[in-house]
């Protein structure tokens, strides 16, 4: 055990320094964008005069070095400091949001194992067959079609002709169904085809063959032996997935009104909200970093070949 | 010794634990998720008997509760009204705060929170007498004291009031008796009474900056006088308000509003649609043909006091050439973008600004006439001309795809401008570039004053509001009209005053230091199931007295 302690140790130090990085790069690419804070919150109607005292009081007026040593210094201390746009604290309109986009990519990624595995599993032992061809034209379409497009058909279907379910919004238990596959089918088509390619290659190795020639049932072939050692891949497909749904759900989360952190992080950006921008960043990388390293854990766990420390 | 586990679970446990691991971790966030900063809510002073509702006669069931439903496109940044600077966040604040006065319909000043005004005939006072016998929302009295505290707050330096400078003219407030309250003038304002019919003017309890998690500076939980009590916000999804049993004027029907923020313009139609909201502002563009001739709903196209343009570079070698900007004009048939890319929701432009506002007149609009413009491009010594012309998207209805029109209008007399975008940030900082670092030849632009007069407007043609100074960014410059519009800022005789903004205007309308296009409608769509819905002419929608048919 002492062992995986140092391991972890050190990946918590890794996170650590690669967070540090991102701050940088997000302060700086932040203020490469044209665009004036001040200007674009007092709007188009307010005098030079108010938008100047906007720009002190959002502690803009300072020079860059020394911005970046406060922001640096405030986040040491956990402190992500105020919105621009809101006036309000970062950690607070963060908070707001973050449960709704961990539910919605909760849900999706589990979606997307749950049908990505099947689908891929099922077309992968049965090769060729109508199945296969269904199953990998399914996903080319799943992987092809625009979300937005998605979402509306959805919308028109289930909300407007059919009255099933809230077109919009997230205060409705139901309200997670349409953004929920919305946001899964990519996934689900992404895990679908990474776990017929893998199940491919292992289902033609040697131990395998070895499996069957001893007279296991097939099902016991395919699903004991050669998709625990399939999962790998798809593993890692479904961690990365998982960390893009967090970060990408912004067009999903537009077309449903789902008040989540994309479209907060959209509003910011448009508004230049540096702390804002800076913190969801900050906290989509932490979220990041951890999901990899569960990822990574869970490696160790499902193969027993890989050892950490 | 597994097998027989795995023959009959067929999968691999661990797989499966991993598996039911995250359909439980999701099950988990889910059930414990939404507890998105519920706010507390201010409790009028004592609930009285039941207003004189519809009562419920058959079952002793408390009767339910009726709400109006609306869909908007924006996430307000701020609910505190000295710190809005959108009429959409306006619009919804005004449910819950109230101003010293209002405009109608038509657009003009109406008593609300005053009963009357009068301005010194020096102009360098204004008296406000207060309605009695108004109570904010937590039970304080409305009275002048309160609005002294609101008005000095709006002209604290240390408070964030975006629009403030229409205020700044206030040297001082003075009580005079409880309900009596005087505005001492640095110098005389004509358009300032009717300043006080912004939302940035918009009256809070006093004693409620200390409380619901407000502060001096920033009060989020707005506790105004309304008929709406402000309940409750969940960011990024809606905000809901109560009817204030205690409400000094007409009470409205519906019992609790609710203003639901929906991003996308198709899905705020399919909510409509699919009978989820009762009215949505702001619909796709191009469904509101589909829209009108639908029996299920109604469509509103409000005429507001935006006025949309293409801002011309009057300090470039070319454009300062005043034919070369008549033959802009001239070169752009604005009736067919209007029917064609807007879908009717807007209206030609005849003046520099909107007809609602204080101190329009008619001048007659610029015809498209493609003969006259290439002949007036010919004298001024041009047959081909290369202009840079950029356009918002999605700032203005149908602004990109309107722009596009009219480079395709443009190239037809020989001017060759292709139209670029950028995102709103970026736009504005190239247009508001200083002169000498401004490259921009047209620039797409949309501008609405706050209050419907035509001071804000006519800061446009002010040659000292020129960047960086403000916002005329089209750097026009007329001596005579910078000193009209001067004039008539401190005059105080209404006649005279809008005397030398016609002047003004008139002059403005031949000099053509924009490409004048048109007034925007507001589109507002709303279920055939209610009546009683309206607008202001400042794209805001009336619908406090809203009902069912």
């Amino acid at each position: 055990m002492g062992g995986f302690t140092h391991y972890l140790i050190q990946r918590l130090l890794a996170a650590l320094v690669t967070l540090i990085g991102v701050a940088t790069i997000v302060f700086i690419l932040m203020r490469l964008l044209p665009g004036d804070p001040a200007r674009i919150i007092a709007g188009l109607l307010a005098s030079p005069e108010e938008v100047e005292r906007i720009r002190v009081q959002l502690g803009l007026d300072k020079p860059l070095p020394v911005q970046y040593v406060l922001f640096m210094g405030r986040l040491f201390v956990g402190d992500l400091g105020i919105s621009a746009r809101t006036n309000q604290p970062v950690l607070m309109e963060v908070a707001a949001r973050l449960p709704n986009t961990l539910k919605l990519a909760l849900v999706s990624t589990a979606l997307a194992s749950v049908f990505g595995v099947t689908a891929g599993v099922l077309a992968a032992t049965r090769r060729y067959s109508l199945f296969d061809y269904i199953a990998s034209f399914g996903s080319l379409i799943g992987i092809s079609m625009p979300v937005y497009w998605l979402g509306l058909l959805l919308i028109i279907v289930f909300a407007v002709k059919l009255h099933w379910l809230p077109a919009a919004g997230a205060d409705k238990p139901t309200s997670i169904i349409m953004p929920s596959l919305t946001l899964a089918l990519f996934s689900v088509a992404l895990v679908a085809r990474m776990t017929r390619a893998s199940m491919l290659e292992v289902l033609n190795q040697d131990y395998i063959r070895t499996a069957r020639a001893k007279g296991l049932r097939e099902r016991t072939v395919i699903f004991r032996h050669a998709l625990q050692n399939a999962f790998i891949p798809v593993l890692t497909v479904i961690g990365l997935q998982f960390g893009a749904l967090l970060g990408g759900a912004v067009l999903t989360e537009s077309v449903f009104g789902w008040p989540g952190i994309g479209l907060l992080m959209v509003d910011s950006i448009f508004a230049r909200d540096y702390p804002v921008v800076q913190g969801i960043v900050l906290v989509f990388s932490a979220l990041f970093i951890l999901v990899n390293l569960i990822v990574d854990i869970l490696y160790a766990y499902i193969d027993p070949r890989i050892h950490y420390g | 010794m597994k097998q027989k586990v795995a023959v009959r679970f067929s999968i691999h446990p661990k797989i499966l634990s991993f598996v039911s691991f995250i359909l439980v971790l999701s099950l988990i966030v889910a059930a414990c998720a939404p507890a998105a900063t519920p706010t507390p809510t201010p409790q009028p002073a004592e609930k009285p008997t039941q207003a004189p509702q519809p009562t419920p006669t058959s079952k002793p069931k408390p009767a339910e509760k009726t709400t109006f439903r609306i869909a908007v496109g924006i996430d307000p940044d701020t609910l505190d009204p000295v710190a809005t600077t959108t009429t959409t966040v306006g619009n919804m604040v005004d449910y819950v705060v109230e101003t010293l006065v209002r405009i109608d319909k038509e657009g003009n000043l109406q008593p609300l929170l005053a009963e009357s005004w009068e301005v010194s005939d020096d102009g360098l006072t204004v008296i406000f007498r207060l309605r009695k016998g108004v109570k904010f929302h937590d039970g304080t009295p409305f009275n002048a004291e309160a609005v002294k505290f609101n008005i000095d707050r709006m002209l604290d330096p240390d408070v964030r009031v975006p629009i403030r400078a229409p205020y700044t003219p206030i040297e001082s407030v003075e009580v005079v008796d409880e309900y009596t309250v005087k505005l001492n003038l640095k110098e005389p304002s004509a358009p300032l009474v009717n300043a006080f019919s912004w939302t940035t003017a918009g009256m809070i309890s006093p004693k409620s900056v200390e409380e619901y998690g407000n502060t001096y500076k920033n009060a989020q939980h707005p506790v105004g006088t309304g008929p709406y009590v402000f309940k409750e916000r969940v960011k990024g999804e809606k905000i809901v308000v109560e009817k204030f049993e205690d409400y000094w004027g007409e009470k409205p029907y519906y019992d609790v509003v609710e203003f639901r923020i929906v991003p996308e313009a198709a899905t705020r139609e399919s909510l409509l649609l699919a009978g989820q909201v009762d009215l949505i502002i702001l619909p796709p563009a191009a469904d509101i043909p589909a829209l009108q001739q639908n029996p299920d709903v109604e469509v509103l196209l409000a005429p507001s006091d935006r006025t949309i343009f293409v801002a011309i570079n009057n300090l470039d070698p070319i454009l300062k050439d005043k034919r070369v900007r008549q033959a802009l004009n001239y070169a752009v048939d604005k009736r067919a973008i209007i029917d064609k890319v807007l879908f009717g929701a807007a209206d030609p432009m005849d003046a520099p600004m909107a007809p609602s506002l204080f101190g329009y007149c008619k001048i007659g609009e610029y015809p498209y006439d493609p003969d006259k413009a290439k002949a007036l491009l010919k004298e001024a010594g041009y047959e081909k001309l290369d202009l840079k012309f950029i356009a918002p998207t999605g700032r203005y209805v149908q602004d990109f795809q309107a722009a596009q029109a009219i480079s395709g209008y443009l190239a037809e007399v020989g001017v060759n401008a292709p139209v670029s975008t950028m995102d709103w940030p970026s736009y504005v900082a190239t247009i508001v570039k200083p002169p000498e670092e401004n490259d921009t030849q047209l620039h797409y632009l949309g501008w609405a004053p706050a209050y419907l007069d035509a001071a804000q407007q006519m800061l446009q043609f002010l040659s000292t509001y020129a960047p960086p100074n403000g916002l005329e960014t089209s750097f026009y410059k007329n001596e005579k009209v910078d000193e009209l519009i001067l004039k008539a800022a401190k005059e105080t005789d209404p006649e005279v005053r809008a005397n030398l903004y016609c002047e003004a205007s008139k002059i403005v309308w031949d000099d053509a230091p924009w490409i004048f296009l048109w007034v925007q409608r507001f589109p507002i769509v709303y279920s055939a199931k209610v009546t009683g819905v309206s607008y202001l002419p400042n794209e805001k929608f009336d619908a406090l007295y809203a009902r069912p048919k």
